[in-house]
């Protein structure tokens, strides 16, 4: 095959470090989730606010989250707020663009979940003399994390893809990162590569396998 | 008659057999075109003019060597970790990319002897304070991700179990990364390090000194088991050197003393 010898041994052999990796891709994609969907419950809180201001922050945002490139939001992260003075580790700068790219897409898809909802239900809670928050925080926000919890787990395996962006500015420590390092020491690409893609699979397998069992557990009805 | 029949048979046979066997050599000279992996962010060696055409010390490398083989050159404009892909897949069939032929890449692909030499000099951000190689112990250092540099300085960073390593994807975002003060020093070719300095677009850094890292020996680099190719590869980087042209070319596109690709008291 186009004169290249596979030699698996000398890529398995550096297995370990591979998925250290992995555990560090981890690590960025469930912190970045986690914090993303607190701000995107925010972001959805500044747009019910029916403030104007407040409202085109969440929307500028949302924008700029969804209609630019990841590859760009990471990038600005670490080059761009640094013309500022401003130093993020490579690891933090791939988690706050990670993150805001998070938000965004997740704040489309709480706004879609509302929609679903009847807003009579805000109604009868208010008339059972609940507070506004008290109606958005037992009535409307379970039932919209529910709708949404299937498009969250989509942006979950985004999130661990997108880690393999981390290369462009400094990220070693990641799978992807890791990875290259390695090829660039061994040039066993094809292994290196090989064995990469196949973890990131079964990550991303993994969380979706994983997500469908919470949400059969957690939704039945 | 019957032993005609056999003749001809026989002859067709090994002319086929011939033509089956040919190697890369020979599909090089037959498609008339040779097509070489080069950097074209890693200036001297490879960049691209204002109207966007690849040139550099690899490119009119590559060109000499089409030219030799009596074929066109085709400029395959490969990133540092695109190299063996590039190579493996039968998109170009020569590297002419400053490979650094290191004995664990050898064993993947074919090196041919050394075409170029680099010495390693430390760049540093002045706010940094750091003056010499040794002072960078306990910084957070980068170079391009890929390079020899890259490998020796992120060893050496563990060596000293202090400090930090960051790999930037292309020569410019780490000298970016080290005006803005993102990382303290870097190592990189001195030449390429003269060269950014010198343009301006980094304030704040200067070259303070050289690495102590071994010579960085850089070859020619084809598929491993491509002896033909690899063999005339070996006489043409000779050919470069006695000819005058590999001094010509450092002159044209480095400068200075023109370092020596031969290492003392070796036969090879």
């Amino acid at each position: 095959m186009f004169g290249y010898t596979f030699q698996w041994n000398q890529a398995l052999a550096r297995l370990p470090k591979i998925l250290d990796g992995a555990a560090v891709t981890m690590e960025v994609a469930v912190l970045s989730m986690l914090i993303g969907i607190a701000l995107a419950i925010f972001l959805t809180l500044l747009r019910l606010s029916g403030s104007r201001p407040l409202g085109a922050i969440a929307t500028t945002w949302v924008e700029v989250a969804r209609n630019t490139p990841a590859l760009f939001q990471i990038y600005m992260a670490h080059f761009g707020v640094a013309s500022f003075g401003i130093h993020f580790s490579p690891f933090v700068s791939l988690l706050i663009g990670i993150t805001f790219n998070n938000a965004g897409y997740l704040a489309e898809n709480f706004r879609g979940a509302l929609k679903a909802i009847p807003e009579t239900q805000t109604r009868a809670g208010r008339s059972l003399g609940m507070s506004q928050g008290q109606a958005f925080r037992y009535i409307i926000l379970p039932q919209m994390l529910r709708i949404s919890f299937l498009p969250m787990t989509n942006q979950m395996v985004w999130a661990v893809l997108m880690t393999s962006l981390g290369v462009t500015v400094g990220m070693n420590t990641d799978l992807y990162g890791v990875t290259q390092d390695l090829n660039a020491l061994t040039f066993r690409t094809f292994e290196l590569f090989a064995i990469a893609a196949v973890i990131f699979y079964l990550i991303t397998k993994i969380i979706t396998l994983g997500a469908r069992a919470i949400a059969w557990r957690l939704f039945r009805y | 008659m019957k032993t005609l029949t056999m003749a001809a048979a026989l002859i067709a046979t090994t002319a086929l057999a011939g033509t089956a066997q040919a190697d890369k050599l020979d599909d090089i000279i037959a498609s008339g075109t040779l097509r070489c992996a080069v950097v074209l962010d890693f200036p001297p060696m490879g960049m691209r003019d204002e109207n966007n055409n690849p040139i550099g010390f690899d490119v009119d490398y590559c060109n000499d060597l089409a030219a030799a083989l009596g074929v066109k050159s085709e400029i395959v404009e490969t990133p540092f970790p695109e190299r063996i892909p590039a190579l493996m897949s039968g998109r170009v069939d020569v590297g002419v990319a400053s490979t650094s032929d290191t004995l664990e890449r050898a064993k993947t692909v074919g090196f041919s002897i050394p075409y170029f030499a680099f010495e390693m000099a430390v760049t540093s951000n002045d706010a940094s304070g750091i003056k010499s190689f040794d002072d960078m112990k306990g910084h957070t250092v980068g170079a391009t991700a890929g390079t020899f540099e890259a490998i020796a300085l992120e060893k050496q960073i563990n060596e000293w179990g202090d400090g930090t390593f960051r790999p930037y994807q292309t020569q410019a975002d780490v000298f970016l990364a080290l005006s803005q003060g993102q990382i303290d020093a870097t190592v990189s070719t001195s030449t390429v390090a003269q060269a950014n300095v010198k343009t301006g677009n980094f304030p704040g850094i200067s070259v303070v000194g050289k690495a102590p890292f071994d010579t960085d020996y850089v070859a020619l680099f084809t598929n491993r088991d491509e002896y033909g190719l690899i063999n005339y590869l070996n006489l043409f980087v000779n050919q470069q050197i006695r000819t005058g042209r590999y001094a010509e070319l450092y002159e044209k596109w480095v400068g200075g003393e023109l370092p020596a690709l031969t290492v003392p008291n070796a036969y090879r």
